[in-house]
């Protein structure tokens, strides 16, 4: 047609009142404050979480045949687990873990499996002398507690080495204590190893996200699809055919439902970023003073933004095909017939991402999305094998540098089964000692292995 | 400047809609398009709209073809009404008037002025799904003619409108027809259309069957109306068995006689006489509109149910 119909103003105008009856719609306006709500919950869930964990007093049983490591690793085991945060009153602060000896192994595991108590940690002394410390837990892997175990282990092994020294004697090399976190999932990102819980924040917010978006796109989508279909059906069709071109009316429609599911986006993300912004505040309130947020791993302000940019790019996608559904049908009645067939094309959309952020058993490499944390994380970190970092109390923490070996990890594991062994037989000092001494002075504190 | 509508035709699968339609509306006149139902009237409005393309010929406003004018060139009146139904009157009034370039404040009082002038100013802030049909229709019509179109298309504008209405809305047009627009309507209202057109055509199956004023199209017509009046007598049904009789209409103390084609007045008269009747009056009435559409068309201007549907075979 040789018509020259510009997409402006008359796009603009269309948008404009597409918009406005959309945001002055009593159900745009529900689903708006549902969706606040569901969102500021979902924000509020690792603080509400603690809150619950708080409560809870995690029942920890330790197996050891030698009473002298027994009473050792509950000692140890308490003064690592059962650390008042700073700021609280002690008096009022409730341990958190229940560290009592179990002496009939095979029970303690029964009890374990029967969900009674939450963690067993077992000291075996092997023929050669070496500690081996294993916690069990039926659990979510928990990267805290195994560490927690893990320091614990760690102070034993030292306070049993000095005390098999000899009186007087002149001290022996102390050999480091190995320190093996043996899981078959180890995400790292930049070859840092990420924490089992920022992991599982994660791989959450994302299924949150995706289906947000998931629910927003085909909500918004069929608006388009209903909009066309009704503006059919009235017959108001046939007026503004006549004075606007289809592009113009399309484009305007498009931009005006996506103007107001955006807006309703904007309404519902900046509650959950004021959320994020005051949590420490909120978790003081809410868990007693000192008490920081712990962050929703991953909910970053770049996540936001690209959840924005991903929503703008899929809604258009699915606004246009919507459109052309809606404009296939002369009343709103028949969209039901179509938005199966729709629906499912959605799904498929849905599902992809949705099985990557939950992540997978097995190693195929294919059917895999680029771009997503979780996912591309792992792909990094392409060899497998085992690593053994070194136990001095700075690579005990955080410390990034430790995994700097390009992580082995397979992944699928099965978190339940963490180990934590303690070696102090290894002869050849560890490849990865960084600032560990080889040589202690005499009577090293155990605490300060804690660092 | 002058509408034309050149030699154009429309299929829908295998029906032929329009074939080879053609004729002319000067500027400034109010031209009548009739026809039966699916006759191809409303396939002609949205051909001249760009709505629908012609598969040949072409429609021409002052010489260029109409899909290269701007689309405010056209004012129209879908035969089917739609308003959004939850927009206020006044804000869909504005909202049509921007699309076609219209300033909105300007649009805001063009609107509210014409919202008054039909008498139904209060309506303006009331949502559509709220009016009767016939203030729908009415601000149907508004929303036509706000952009001030050279050309109005008006499909079926006085359909389910009261007499009240229809005398507004036919004074609308008078008034528009005389600040220079040119307006073709179609209409089953025969009386309407005698009132209103200067010129009209009559399209049957998508082709033209007549066409030219109203005084032509009377001359040309081989229809014949008697008005007979008998001394006594109401209701003469009787009349109706008279040979050469086509129809019967009762009228205020007469018989309204449509003659068949080739039976002179004359010998309806001497058959009336013969039967011993006293003729009070008698009188040879130029023939209806009507009478005209039915003689060309072959039957009332309203029983087309099994024509196509335009629509449908689209």
């Amino acid at each position: 047609m040789a018509r020259h119909d510009p997409l402006f103003p008359n796009a603009g105008t269309v948008a404009r009142r597409e918009y406005s009856e959309r945001v002055r719609s009593r159900l745009y306006r529900i689903s708006t404050i549902v969706l606040m709500a569901l969102a500021v919950g979902v924000a509020m869930t690792p603080i509400v979480l603690r809150a619950f964990d708080q409560a809870n007093v995690h029942r920890i049983r330790v197996v050891a045949q030698e009473d002298r490591l027994a009473q050792g690793i509950m000692a140890t085991a308490e003064g690592v687990m059962n650390l008042p945060p700073p700021g609280v009153d002690r008096r009022r602060w409730k341990a958190p873990y229940e560290i009592v000896r179990e002496t009939d192994r095979s029970y303690a595991m029964r009890e374990l499996a029967d969900g009674q108590i939450d963690a067993i940690i077992e000291v075996v002394r092997q023929p050669d002398g070496q500690l081996a410390v294993t916690y069990r837990t039926l659990g979510p892997a928990d990267g805290v507690r195994s560490q927690l175990a893990g320091f614990a282990a760690l102070s034993l092994g030292i306070l049993d080495w000095t005390a098999s020294l000899p009186k007087g004697s002149e001290l022996g090399a102390f050999r480091t204590p190995s320190f093996t976190t043996e899981s078959l999932v180890a995400p790292t990102e930049g070859g840092r190893q990420v924490d089992a819980v920022v992991v599982a924040s994660r791989g959450f917010l994302g299924t949150v996200f995706i289906i947000l978006m998931f629910i927003t796109i085909l909500i918004y989508g069929m608006w388009v699809a209903t909009g066309v279909a009704t503006e059919k059906s009235s017959r108001v069709m046939e007026l503004m055919i006549s004075a606007a071109s289809p592009r113009q009316l399309l484009v305007g429609k498009v931009v005006g439902i996506g103007g107001a599911g955006l807006t309703q986006y904007v309404a519902i993300a900046v509650p959950v970023m004021l959320v994020l912004a005051f949590q420490d505040q909120i978790a003081g309130a809410i868990l007693g003073a000192g008490q920081a947020g712990l962050p929703t791993g991953g909910l970053t302000i770049g996540l936001i933004a690209a959840y924005g940019v991903f929503f703008l790019l899929g809604f258009a996608l699915f606004a246009l095909i919507y459109a052309a559904v809606g404009s296939f049908v002369s009343r709103p009645d028949d969209l039901q017939t179509l938005s199966l067939p729709l629906s499912l094309i959605a799904m498929a959309g849905y599902l992809r991402p949705a099985r990557v952020a939950r992540g997978r058993r097995g190693d195929a490499g294919s059917d895999r999305l680029p771009g997503t944390a979780v996912q591309s994380v792992r792909d990094a970190c392409p060899t497998h094998g085992q690593r053994r970092a070194s136990a001095g109390g700075r690579s005990l923490g955080r410390d990034p540098a430790r995994d700097d070996r390009g992580g082995g990890r397979r992944h699928g594991a099965d978190l339940r089964d963490r180990r934590v062994a303690i070696r102090p037989a290894t002869r050849v000092p560890p490849v990865h000692r960084r600032g560990a001494p080889s040589r202690l002075t005499p009577r090293p504190r155990p605490r300060a292995a804690t660092g | 400047m002058t509408l034309e509508i050149d030699r154009v035709t429309k299929r829908f699968g295998r029906t032929v809609a329009l074939d080879q339609l053609a004729f002319g509306v000067p500027e400034g006149m109010i031209f009548g398009f009739l026809g039966a139902n699916g006759a191809g009237k409303t396939t002609t409005m949205r051909i001249c709209l760009g709505i629908l393309r012609a598969d040949e010929g072409e429609v021409r406003w002052g010489g260029v073809p109409s899909t290269d004018l701007p689309r405010r060139t056209f004012g129209y009146l879908p035969e089917e009404r739609g308003l959004y139904p939850r927009l206020t009157v006044i804000d869909q009034l504005v909202y049509f008037a921007s699309l076609y370039g219209e300033r909105p404040d300007q649009a805001r009082a063009d609107a509210l002025g014409w919202l008054d002038r039909f008498r139904i100013p209060d309506l303006a802030d009331r949502r559509a799904e709220e009016l009767s049909k016939g203030n729908q229709q009415k601000v149907q019509f508004i929303a036509a003619i706000l952009h001030a179109p050279d050309v109005l298309l008006m499909d079926e504008p006085f359909t389910g409108l009261d007499p009240v209405n229809l005398a507004l809305l036919r004074d609308a047009f008078i008034e528009l027809r005389d600040a220079g627009r040119t307006i073709v309507f179609s209409t089953h209202q025969m009386e309407i259309a005698e009132a209103l057109c200067e010129s009209l055509v009559i399209v049957d199956h998508g082709r033209i069957v007549a066409g030219g004023t109203l005084a032509e199209l009377k001359r040309s017509s081989r229809a014949r109306t008697v008005r007979l009046g008998i001394e006594g007598e109401i209701a003469p049904t009787w009349l109706g068995s008279i040979d050469g009789v086509a129809a019967l209409r009762p009228g205020a103390g007469f018989a309204e006689i449509e003659l068949m084609a080739g039976v002179e007045p004359r010998d309806i008269l001497a058959a009336t006489l013969e039967r011993g009747a006293l003729v009070s009056r008698f009188e040879v009435a130029e023939p209806s509109l009507e009478a005209i559409f039915v003689e060309l068309v072959g039957r009332p201007s309203d029983d087309g149910e099994e024509a196509v549907d335009e629509e449908d075979a689209a």
